[in-house]
């Protein structure tokens, strides 16, 4: 029964990214049609082949980047036993795009970019776990508060550094702060492939331990888990996957909240099945939030981390009123 | 005989705040023990480094002769099960998979669910009277029903150590006896060794072979109840007045009528 339930979560997953992408590869300032795409034949055909084409690489850029947040997203929240746990709301993406913007404005290699953002999230993490440790233990009011802090504070030095970074635009300070995925290319895709793998990998395999935690860190210890050393394995592997999301995408809020909810809903709590489902489903929300963001208000273009903000945000507020 | 295990001078703290204070104390295997003492005289701490969620910061845990520390952990939680006081769940989860979990430290990736780790986790739960409450909702259930869902988890995991904390707190007079019961049974039929935090003085002395009086983190003294469990004691280790009556049944039971002056 309980197979039955996540293979039939795993497969409206699966659906839904499906109609996302579809919608993603058709929706913006030029609006397509699926009938020119599929079936249109002479200049009608071509030139909607043509924009879809183009629009590929930002489909696939934006369903990696919402992979990695959610998962993150999914596995923060059973490791610290909070639903409300996000790597948003923790800093994590904060500090992870004050480590890319550093390496940007030092004129390091984009590639690059996801080590240093790598390096913020972990620097974020850190701080934040140690603000909110409380005898001993994270206190999870703390938690929430010390993630405020790191994202005023990583806010400040975003808008430091590109304030003393000659050349810089509203544009890129835009792109930081609010995230975007127009600026993807076949090659970003392909750099962010592999850090989401190996993130994803790692917290598949850690899936049995993030259960136990889910009851709570001390059922953890009892059941014979290693409590700090897997603390730090979920820590680093959700850092590394929302570093590498914030480096190709800036920072965008609340995917990580909003998926796994939703995911939790339709196959339970079992990590086993909550990070593939997770993975997929966060692919199709932000695939057809970018969507969204194309289009709404063509030809200009909304930040696509204000529309996952706009759900997102009363989607928090709910489960605040509901998790008191 | 060398005791299954054993506690020499052992130390532990919260942050400044000490909470064992070099307690010594020994438990044999089969026997059931129970733990009392003053509200922070350390013995949920003590149960709490048994089950390796607090690391002594000093002193030695010995099981069957060996540093507990230095055991595998998954090994430990196969020998130890711990029964908290409160579980509070934050996410929905199953009851079968609550009991399941019992079985996660005899699992590869800490994940049980063969069909072997099924019928198990289910007999246990036949055992505890809870196997029609195997699809519900753990996180929905009442007090009572949730600690013999653990309980059972407890029985699943088929260790030969069990560390109660306060299992009766919080059950209704009914609830209370029938759990008891089972621990009673359990203890009995399997051979287990039990050690036991309460608040319950009557209760300790009807069910324990052995008390252990806790005071500021070190044992007070130790012996079988009608031993430990007299005026003097109390008075040393809760600090009130009490005086033994004997009920209409015969049984021994405490009255504590006055704090000590």
């Amino acid at each position: 029964m309980k197979t039955t339930r996540s293979a039939g979560g795993l497969a409206a997953a699966i659906a839904l990214l499906a109609v996302a992408v579809v919608f993603g590869l058709l929706a913006g300032g030029v609006r397509l049609s699926l009938r020119d795409l599929v079936l249109g034949e002479g200049p009608a055909g071509e030139t909607a082949r043509l924009v879809a084409s183009l629009r590929a690489p930002r489909v696939l850029l934006s369903a990696l980047v919402g992979c990695c947040l959610a998962v993150a997203g999914a596995a923060l929240q059973a490791l610290l036993k909070n639903p409300l746990a996000d790597p948003f709301l923790l800093g994590t993406s904060g500090g992870a795009a004050a480590g890319a913007a550093f390496a940007a404005v030092a004129g390091f290699s984009p590639l690059v970019s996801p080590a240093a953002a790598f390096a913020g999230a972990v620097a974020s993490s850190v701080a934040v776990a140690a603000l909110a440790r409380r005898g001993g233990r994270l206190d999870l009011q703390r938690l929430l508060l010390a993630g405020l802090i790191a994202n005023a504070f990583f806010s400040a030095v975003l808008l430091a550094v590109f304030s003393v970074a000659s050349g810089q635009t509203a544009r890129t300070m835009l792109f930081w702060m609010m995230g975007s995925l127009a600026d993807a290319t076949p090659g970003k895709v392909l750099a962010l492939a592999p850090y989401g793998a190996a993130g994803f990998a790692v917290l598949l395999a850690s899936a049995g331990r993030l259960n136990l935690f889910a009851v709570g860190e001390e059922n953890a210890a009892a059941l014979g888990v290693d409590v700090e050393r897997s603390k730090r394995i979920v820590f680093l592997a959700a850092s590394l996957l929302t570093g590498a999301a914030v480096a190709f995408a800036g920072i965008i809020g609340f995917v990580g909240l909003l998926v796994p909810h939703a995911a939790r809903a339709a196959v339970g709590n079992d990590q086993r099945a909550l990070l593939p489902v997770s993975a997929i489903a966060g692919a199709a929300l932000l695939v057809a939030a970018d969507a969204v963001s194309r289009s709404a208000f063509a030809p200009a273009e909304l930040p696509v981390g204000a529309v996952t903000a706009a759900i997102g945000a009363p989607v928090f507020a709910w489960l605040l009123l509901r998790n008191p | 005989m060398t005791a299954l295990l054993e506690a020499r001078g052992l130390r532990a703290s919260y942050g400044a705040t000490p909470a064992l204070d070099g307690l010594d104390a020994a438990i044999g295997r089969g026997e059931l023990v129970a733990l009392l003492g003053e509200n922070g005289s350390g013995k949920s701490t003590f149960l709490r480094v048994i089950a390796r969620i607090v690391a002594a910061s000093g002193g030695e845990l010995l099981l069957e002769g060996r540093s507990l520390a230095d055991l595998p952990r998954r090994e430990t939680a196969r020998r130890i099960a711990y029964l908290p006081q409160s579980t509070e769940l934050v996410f929905p989860i199953r009851c079968l998979d609550l009991v399941l979990q019992g079985r996660a430290p005899h699992a590869r990736g800490f994940s049980a669910d063969s069909a072997e780790d099924r019928d198990r986790a289910l007999a246990a739960m036949r055992v505890c009277d809870v196997e029609a409450l195997a699809e519900r909702d753990a996180s929905a259930l009442s007090g009572g029903e949730k600690r013999r869902v653990f309980l059972a988890r407890a029985l699943a995991q088929e260790a030969e150590i069990w560390l109660l904390d306060e299992p009766t707190s919080g059950l209704d007079p009914r609830h209370r006896l029938e759990f008891l019961e089972l621990i009673a049974r359990v203890h009995a039929d399997r051979e287990t060794t039990v050690v036991l935090v309460t608040h319950e003085i009557d209760l300790a002395g009807e069910i324990a072979d052995r008390i252990v009086l806790l005071r500021a983190g070190r044992a007070l003294q130790e012996g079988p109840p009608a031993e430990t469990l007299t005026p003097e004691r109390l008075r040393d280790a809760f600090g009130v007045e009490s005086r033994i009556v004997t009920d209409d049944r015969g049984r021994r039971r405490i009255v504590a009528y006055a704090p000590s002056r």
